[in-house]
């Protein structure tokens, strides 16, 4: 399959990057990994004029404990984060994530975090070959007006697969997008428009900077679903967060739920329905892995990998996994 | 679109290339330098079958432009062998019966020689793990595992070992 014509360039710094993010805006796409953009390329689904390589940007890739915060480049690889003792000890969730990122020859050097988080949504009336898409009127995420996956919808359905963006909102995380002349920094839960277009509220001049992680001397677990371990989409994953007290009480908790809507599902009932609880209280996590079923059901749409009623089945099981570990963790 | 000049370094020799922005290392390498080992199957990440090194690391060069291959020290399957003599690793290969149709192989190589050169005694799962994003549709891998497993320590010889 060959790539679509572009001009390359390659900037020095973040500077010179952000300058030129700036000039040609819609017209350019980020290069980082490639592991995502170069497929959509081959496939025909984005034809950008510019490729702006990130690669001798060394000043995006680091992961630093700050002010009680970790703070980890846009552009650290895949890698380097599975081997750092700091994300291992205070953001446990993200290592899991990680860890399931496509497979070691694609982790080791070329995945980053930024491009995990900023990965396409995904939909498998979408991403197929030229070829395929060529056979029928386009999909919305297309260009056209109408949805495969879901009857007479009026928008676009596609499913956010990135284990990093749901590990990362259950931790809590924000974000730092630069653009000429500023940054600004947004919670990743207020980050998704929940639209499959451009499932992402950010702007054509702006770069993904930094991820910032609050340390919160809380546990988390984060589990997956998909059908091959390597190189595979979560067709479900669970991503929480859970703090407890010195009696074993549970004090907040956060239960996101990943691959299931446009954006990983922050669910705020089900969270809410473990406080106060004990982290021995089985039947309390079980209810809770029921409401996130409940809740995240509604929002998915049979267009990824497995059929919809065992994704939405599998919810609960993916979110009580995730709670019991976190749980077992905190109770040493 | 111009072409546009590159050097890259390639089993340890500079080698100078013509490319387009949009030539694949895996486009220069089997189309511009004829190294044909490194296959071609799905394009987009999955199989495998592309693996090269850069700078010691398994990568795809399906997704990796030429461009960006700049700079870095780039191992084909090619450089595996001294001339004539075949590594370890592949001797391995072939005596374990670990090759069928042979299209995965290359692939297959590259990734178990990052690993050997990590981890030289690496135990079933750590293999396992490193060939986790490499398919193969003949053989099965139990001999590939073996064939890996060997390789990393021919002092012990399983039963399936061809006596030399």
């Amino acid at each position: 399959m060959r790539l679509p014509r572009f001009d390359y360039l390659g900037p020095d710094n973040l500077e010179g990057a952000l300058d030129l993010l700036d000039t040609h805006r819609d017209d350019a796409k980020i290069l980082a990994g490639g592991t995502d953009l170069l497929v959509r390329m081959k496939k025909g689904l984005l034809k950008p004029k510019f490729l702006i390589s990130l690669k001798a940007l060394n000043e995006l890739s680091y992961i630093k404990k700050e002010d009680n915060n970790i703070k980890i480049g846009a552009g650290t690889s895949i890698a380097d984060i599975i081997a750092s003792n700091l994300v291992k000890k205070e953001a446990h969730a993200l290592l899991q994530a990680c860890e399931k990122i496509g497979a070691i020859t694609i982790q080791h050097h070329r995945g980053t975090i930024g491009g995990n988080i900023l990965q396409d949504n995904r939909c498998h009336h979408y991403n197929q070959s030229d070829f395929h898409r060529s056979g029928r009127q386009p999909c919305h995420k297309d260009g056209g007006k109408i949805c495969y996956a879901r009857d007479e919808a009026d928008r676009c359905n596609s499913t956010c697969q990135s284990d990093g963006a749901t590990a990362l909102m259950a931790l809590g995380a924000k974000i730092t997008l630069a653009r000429k002349g500023g940054e600004r920094t947004v919670d990743l839960v207020d980050f998704y428009t929940a639209d499959g277009i451009m499932p992402f509220a950010m702007e054509s001049h702006e770069l993904l900077k930094e991820i910032i992680i609050p340390m919160q001397g809380a546990q988390s677990a984060y589990k997956r679903l998909a059908y091959r371990s390597a190189i595979d989409y979560p067709i479900v994953c669970a991503g929480v967060l859970l703090k407890s007290s010195k009696k074993n009480e549970i004090r907040e908790v956060r239960i996101v739920v990943g691959a299931m809507g446009r954006s990983p599902l922050f669910l705020v009932r089900a969270s809410s329905s473990l406080k106060g609880k004990k982290l021995t209280d089985m039947d309390a996590f079980k209810k809770a892995a029921d409401i996130a079923m409940d809740n995240a059901s509604t929002f998915a749409v049979h267009n990824v990998g497995s059929t919809l009623e065992y994704r939405c089945a599998m919810v609960s099981q993916m979110v009580l996994r995730a709670l019991k570990q976190a749980a077992e963790a905190a109770k040493r | 679109m111009e072409k546009i000049q590159i050097t890259l370094n390639i089993n340890d020799k500079p080698c100078e290339v013509m490319v387009y922005p949009n030539d694949t290392l895996l486009e220069v390498l089997r189309d511009e330098l004829d190294l044909t080992g490194s296959k071609e199957s799905c394009g987009e990440g999955v199989c495998g079958s592309c693996t090269v090194h850069m700078d010691g690391k398994p990568v795809r060069s399906c997704l990796t432009l030429a461009m960006e291959a700049q700079g870095t020290k780039i191992k084909t399957v090619e450089g595996l062998a001294n001339g004539d003599d075949l590594s370890d690793l592949q001797q391995s290969f072939i005596d374990h019966g670990a090759v069928q149709c042979g299209f995965c192989t290359p692939g297959m190589l590259m990734s178990a020689d990052a690993l050997l050169n990590e981890n030289p005694r690496p135990d079933e799962k750590t293999i396992r793990k490193a060939l986790a994003g490499n398919i193969c549709r003949c053989t099965g891998y139990a001999k590939i595992v073996e064939a890996v497993a060997h390789a990393g320590n021919p002092q012990e010889h399983c039963p399936d070992c061809v006596d030399k």
